[in-house]
């Protein structure tokens, strides 16, 4: 047993002694070269012979994921040295099944951001060769160049490109605003909340109805594009309406309408006040919370303490709005006190 | 014939440290590959166009403080000032007996509001909820005392965003910590339900942080560098590994993503538990697995960020115990997932591998401890044999530390040549200062379990530079 169990001591610590040195050897000496690298940056030119190697890695198919990344590092340092093969050979890895590796052409597209760049990323949007979410993300970082590109995506067949189509005409207020009101009608509820949220960054009379029609929509999601959307449209016009929200069925939309309401300020109170007395309890509540929150409450504890205006928020929003109250009251009295 | 035994007895120790280090250089193996992966998606990546997107999800980032009076404005501060386009911090004081609340209502110029909150996870009762009023996107909620988990359902209940990171409140984070956390998520998030990620570990993290990326120091202190070295084994050697073969156990406290609607649908953070994080991480995969829905949890090797480590060998003591106990109740209440082919590679790998090398630990390393000096005293094994076996077991170790270090490095280049260095060095000699103080907590928390002890004992805070 002895001998055993020797034996096998003695393989292991062959093994592993060696192995700590050479490992601990790799970690000095690769940290060190690193170091010096860093000191010295790459030139941003390929010398002919590495570039060729590159271009050779890059054009083929590797089986492994391993490979797959390796062919990702040598397109962004072609792409870094401006080579002109980039363009033909970002294809292949675009298409590549894994979102991941898509995800890293996508970028190398935003880097290029040259109008072929754009063209791809935008057939990429259509075709789905990566996650959506970051050919936006490129897509948007390249405007305005984007923009007049982007106004056919809101005609395609697909929902989802019909609503990256209008989600990405935010930025652009000029462009596409018949399209994009007809969308509020769209079969998608995902397209109707998108065109909805883009409306909320334009004004004008059509675009305003077009959100106060979208407050009543079937999905709960629509209505949260909807109420935010309507508040900045509309503004105080839209606060009766908004207001109705506060009794919605659904929190996030209860949320929106405050989130709406409290972007209002002090132009919602008289809306707010028209529900303290709400049968639903959420209405009653949210608007007792947007009225603390747009600072009418302290206005009147502060202004008049004893107002049966204030009793009447105190009753719809609960004795814990009105412990909240008298401790802020107290503490701007301590700063006044401090000030004074 | 008690020799017979004795050597038997000897050889099943051996045997199974055979067993679980073979495992580990396997582990590490695939570790590599997924560290190699990781690094070059890393070097892909734009973050800058990742913060200035609103594509970005929104995140509620929870903080959970209980008597945290020493950390939690510098752990606040450090998450507000994070890199990303939209995200809320909502800090939930669970009836701290300290001063947590007035040093974050000074520091941040704290209000009590009203708001009325979804209740969809009944806690402790709200006393109040504050809002900054220098900084908007914080809110913090204060309630009666309930422990860690009904503290972070407190938050979820606040948390208006889809994705949601749990946060220690002595940890202090990276500016892009959420931007390396959600970078993936981005990407995929109907498949990825939960991320978490590398921490590093420091007697003070403020100061720690304070030096910029590759000057970082690590404690001089071989106490404090050893479980330096702890957190980068569990992390580069194991959680990668895991991430990779598709049993991430362990979505840590300190930096645990989640998406909200999967944390809600399985029912939030679980009070019955001594810890809440493994558990979670295990009901997820169960519960996904069970169902048969395609999901991946996640750990990146990026460094997010660097959480307080115990000074003391009896504060060391205190957290490891109750880690263990965590381990032991989590791995034992999912019994059920254990060699398991229904739950694919958790019941087939990752649960055993945690019952193994985890949850029986500690009872082989004592047996271990106790009969191979009985042995060598009764003349079963001569005592070169103890030291050959020693020398091998140690440098098995600092093999497997090595890789780790190397892996660390190669991912984030975080420290200084001559820590790294140090570490290397100070890697053999964890077998005979350190791993006693482990083995002692583990036991204690072993013992805790079957006594069926669920208590936090929380390790005193280290005392900070000013």
């Amino acid at each position: 047993m002895n001998a055993l169990v020797l034996r096998v001591a003695v393989v292991v610590l062959a093994l592993a002694l060696p192995a700590w040195m050479l490992l601990s050897l790799v970690v000095v000496l690769g940290r060190v070269r690193y170091e010096r690298k860093r000191r010295k940056p790459p030139p941003q030119a390929l010398r002919p012979r590495k570039a060729d190697q590159l271009v050779r890695r890059v054009s083929r198919t590797p089986r492994t994921q391993w490979g797959k990344w390796r062919r990702v590092a040598a397109l962004a340092r072609l792409e870094q040295a401006h080579h002109p093969a980039v363009p033909r050979l970002i294809r292949p890895v675009l298409a590549d099944p894994d979102p991941r590796i898509a995800a890293a052409a996508i970028r190398t597209l935003g880097d290029i951001g040259d109008e072929r760049a754009i063209d791809l990323l935008i057939s990429a949007l259509r075709t789905a060769n990566g996650p959506r979410s970051r050919i936006a993300a490129e897509l948007e970082r390249l405007a305005p160049a984007p923009g007049p590109k982007l106004v056919p995506l809101l005609r395609d067949w697909n929902p989802a490109v019909r609503f990256w189509g209008a989600t990405l005409l935010g930025p652009y207020p000029d462009l596409g605003e018949s399209s994009l009101i007809a969308l509020t009608w769209d079969s998608d509820p995902n397209v109707r909340a998108a065109a909805v949220e883009t409306l909320g960054n334009r004004s004008g009379t059509s675009v305003g109805a077009a959100t106060l029609a979208c407050l009543d929509d079937s999905e709960w999601f629509v209505r949260v594009h909807a109420a935010r959307a309507a508040g900045r449209v509309l503004a105080a016009a839209a606060a009766p309406t908004i207001t109705r929200l506060l009794a919605d069925e659904r929190w996030w939309v209860r949320t929106a309408a405050k989130d709406a309401l409290r972007g209002l300020g002090t132009e919602a109170v008289p809306s707010l006040l028209s529900v303290l007395a709400h049968s639903d309890p959420f209405a009653r509540n949210g608007a007792a919370e947007v009225l603390q929150d747009v600072g009418f409450v302290d206005f009147l504890a502060l202004d008049n303490p004893s107002s049966p205006l204030l009793e009447r928020i105190y009753a719809a929003g609960g004795e814990k709005l009105r412990e909240a109250a008298k401790a802020r009251i107290e503490g701007m009295e301590r700063q006044g006190i401090r000030a004074a | 014939m008690s020799a017979d035994v004795l050597g038997v007895i000897v050889l099943v120790c051996l045997g199974y440290l055979l067993l679980t280090n073979l495992t580990y250089v396997a582990l590490v193996a695939v570790a590599a590959v997924e560290n190699g992966i990781r690094r070059r998606e890393t070097a892909s990546e734009d973050y800058d166009v990742l913060e200035a997107s609103r594509f970005t999800i929104p995140v509620s980032v929870i903080v959970a403080a209980y008597d945290e009076e020493a950390a939690i404005v510098s752990t606040v501060r450090s998450l507000l000032a994070l890199d990303y386009p939209e995200h809320e911090v909502i800090v939930v004081n669970d009836g701290s007996n300290d001063g947590t609340m007035d040093r974050l209502r000074d520091a941040f110029a704290l209000e009590p509001y009203e708001v009325f909150v979804r209740r969809v996870f009944t806690t402790e009762e709200v006393r109040a909820i504050y809002r900054s009023a220098e900084r908007p996107s914080l809110i913090v909620v204060d309630k009666a005392n309930g422990g860690k988990a009904d503290a972070l359902n407190a938050g979820l209940n606040v948390a208006r965003f889809r994705y949601v990171c749990g946060v220690d409140a002595d940890t202090v984070f990276d500016k892009e910590a959420l931007l390396k956390g959600m970078r993936l998520v981005v990407q995929d998030p109907a498949r990825i339900v939960g991320v978490t990620s590398h921490l590093t570990i420091a007697r003070d993290p403020e100061q720690a942080m304070a030096a910029p990326q590759g000057r970082r120091p690590i404690d001089r202190r071989p106490f404090m560098a050893y479980q330096h070295l702890d957190y980068l084994r569990a992390f580069f050697n194991n959680r990668l590994a895991w991430s990779r073969l598709g049993f991430m156990l362990c979505s840590v406290g300190a930096f645990q993503i989640w998406r909200r609607d999967v944390l809600e649908e399985v029912g939030g953070y679980s009070r019955r538990f001594t810890c809440e994080d493994i558990e979670l991480t295990f009901r997820v995969h169960e519960r996904f697995l069970r169902e048969g829905r395609d999901y991946e949890i996640q750990c990146l090797p990026d460094n997010v960020g660097t959480t307080e480590g115990p000074d003391t060998v009896r504060k060391l003591v205190s957290q490891r115990e109750r880690w263990q106990r965590v381990i032991d109740e989590t791995v034992w209440h999912n019994r059920k997932m254990w060699f398991n082919p229904r739950y694919r590679s958790v019941g087939l790998l990752g649960a055993p591998f945690y019952l193994v090398t985890e949850v029986l630990a500690p009872a082989i390393e004592v047996l271990a401890i106790v009969s191979l000096p009985v042995a060598i005293a009764l003349g079963v094994f001569e005592p070169v044999i103890f030291v050959v076996l020693l020398a091998a077991i140690a440098f098995m170790n600092a093999a497997l530390t090595a890789c780790a270090i190397l892996l660390d490095d190669l991912q984030s280049r975080t420290y200084r040549t001559r820590d790294l260095l140090r570490l290397l060095l100070l890697a053999p000699f964890d077998l005979v200062l350190y791993r006693p103080i482990i083995v002692w907590a583990r036991l204690k928390g072993s013992w805790r379990f079957l006594r069926g002890d669920k208590a936090w004992h929380k390790f005193e805070r280290n005392v900070r530079s000013a």
